[in-house]
């Protein structure tokens, strides 16, 4: 992306996309507010992408090049800085994330992220009218909701599935049974091994007498 | 009559005096349609040129800002919304239809009170030495008879420490870009000019006015000249514009 106008194109869709979005969600526009005059750089490392998120009255900008003061910068892979924005168990240090500047900033955002919610149906009744897009918002809910609590069931299924159902692996309490006895047999031919050497020595001493 | 000084209007030669006058007939005709016809010829791509300029510019609030050849007002637009209400913005252009086009355009956006539309010459400035934090000037250097004056005026009016930017047509960097380009100017845009604005002449000024213009490192070393400094110059879309930055030191 060396050619500037390239990038000018990409982060005017980036802030379209912002903006467009934050139309829908008025408690998140007034949410922002507050951080009029704050920016948040962003260096990320996949892909390769450095970016400025100038928060200005209940508006994003979208910058590739800020002479101003940065509050917050943080660094790391796209995956990462999203899960740290999204998820409120994650941590910079086990996603692999570097944080300089205000930490706030970037702690008010993850729970203005965190809340965000767009209410996708106003956009679509101005396309389709009100009760079309009620019906659709209402099948995309449903189908968002099913898919969400499948990707999240997904691992324990496929878990269950590889060593109940097609005996690949163990299953969890066969395999921790299993450990427990090797852990116990261990300790055991070590005790083994102690009483061995302990007897040697004693043999050791009466052949010397 | 062979001593009187002449320059280029397009690739005709004129005499000096004469060039400013029918430039300001070329705008005169395409200024009402003149914003449709820059995405036309441009595909829209004039919106992130111009964006990267604003973001060069570095522009904050309460600033002086002075939009030279500002035309229909785009620029000016967005630094009024950067600069608020602490600060200013002038829009400037030496003709009068395009002035009243960008004028008339600002405000119907609601876009007034901290800007001022000033029918200004740009090799005579009327402002004071060291007035401007930061001077744009997209797309209108080309049409100047005398740039070197218009540069060192620009100098003069600049705080120390402001920005110059020239957004200006350039020369691309490839061969085989600047032959579809050549195609696309001399052919295609006085069609365009003709069918949309029924104004093929000026369209085709256009395009021949591009080919004059002094290319990247020639500007760059005129802004050298003038008395800027840290010059630098980023090509867009191949070179077939490219964004000059000087600062007075």
């Amino acid at each position: 992306m060396s050619d500037p106008t390239f990038r000018a194109g990409f982060d005017l869709a980036l802030e379209t996309a912002i903006n467009t979005a934050l139309q829908y969600d008025p408690a998140t526009r007034a949410r922002l507010q507050p951080l009029d005059g704050r920016t948040l750089a962003l260096d990320l490392t996949a892909p390769q992408i450095q970016c400025y998120l100038c928060l200005a009255g209940d508006r994003v900008y979208v910058r590739q090049q800020e002479d101003g003061g940065v509050t917050t910068r943080i660094g790391g892979s796209a995956i990462s800085l999203v899960r740290l924005l999204k998820d409120p168990d994650a941590t910079p240090a086990a996603l692999g994330v570097s944080i300089s500047g205000s930490s706030t900033l970037l702690a008010e955002l993850q729970e203005i992220l965190r809340d965000l919610d767009i209410d996708w149906e106003a956009p679509l009744a101005q396309l389709v009218g009100d009760i079309p897009a009620h019906t659709i918002g209402t099948v995309l809910r449903g189908a968002s909701s099913w898919l969400s609590a499948n990707l999240n069931r997904a691992p324990a299924a496929a878990a269950e599935t590889i060593s109940e159902e097609w005996q690949l692996t163990p299953p969890q309490a066969q395999f921790e049974a299993f450990v427990e006895d090797l852990a116990e047999l261990s300790l055991a031919t070590e005790r083994l091994e102690a009483r061995v050497h302990l007897l040697q020595a004693q043999f050791a001493r009466r052949e010397a007498e | 009559m062979k001593d009187r000084k002449t320059t280029h209007f397009g690739y005709q030669e004129v005499p000096v005096e004469e060039k400013a006058g029918r430039v300001a007939e070329v705008f005169h005709s395409v200024a009402s349609r003149y914003d449709v016809m820059n995405d036309l010829m441009s595909g829209g791509i004039h919106r992130l040129w111009k964006r990267f300029t604003i973001e060069l510019s570095g522009a904050r609030p309460g600033q002086q800002i002075l939009d030279i050849a500002g035309g229909t007002g785009d620029l000016t637009a967005r630094f009024s919304r950067i600069v608020g209400a602490s600060g200013q913005v002038v829009l400037a252009d030496i003709n009068a239809s395009m002035l009243e086009v960008g004028r008339d355009r600002l405000i119907d956006r609601g876009i007034a009170g901290n800007v001022v539309p000033v029918q200004a010459d740009a090799q005579h400035l009327p402002f004071p030495d060291n007035t401007f934090d930061c001077i744009t000037i997209a797309f209108g250097l080309r049409n100047v008879t005398d740039k070197d004056l218009a540069l060192r005026d620009m100098l003069r009016v600049l705080k120390a420490g402001g920005r110059l930017l020239v957004l200006e047509f350039s020369k691309p960097q490839s061969r085989l870009l600047e032959k579809i380009y050549d195609q696309y100017s001399f052919r295609l845009l006085p069609l365009m000019g003709k069918l949309v604005a029924n104004d093929a002449d000026s369209y085709r000024y256009l395009a021949e006015s591009i080919r004059r213009h002094p290319n990247q490192e020639t500007l760059k070393q005129m802004m050298v000249e003038a008395g800027f400094v840290e010059c630098e110059f980023h090509n867009m879309t191949g070179g077939i514009v490219a964004l000059h930055r000087g600062i007075k030191p």
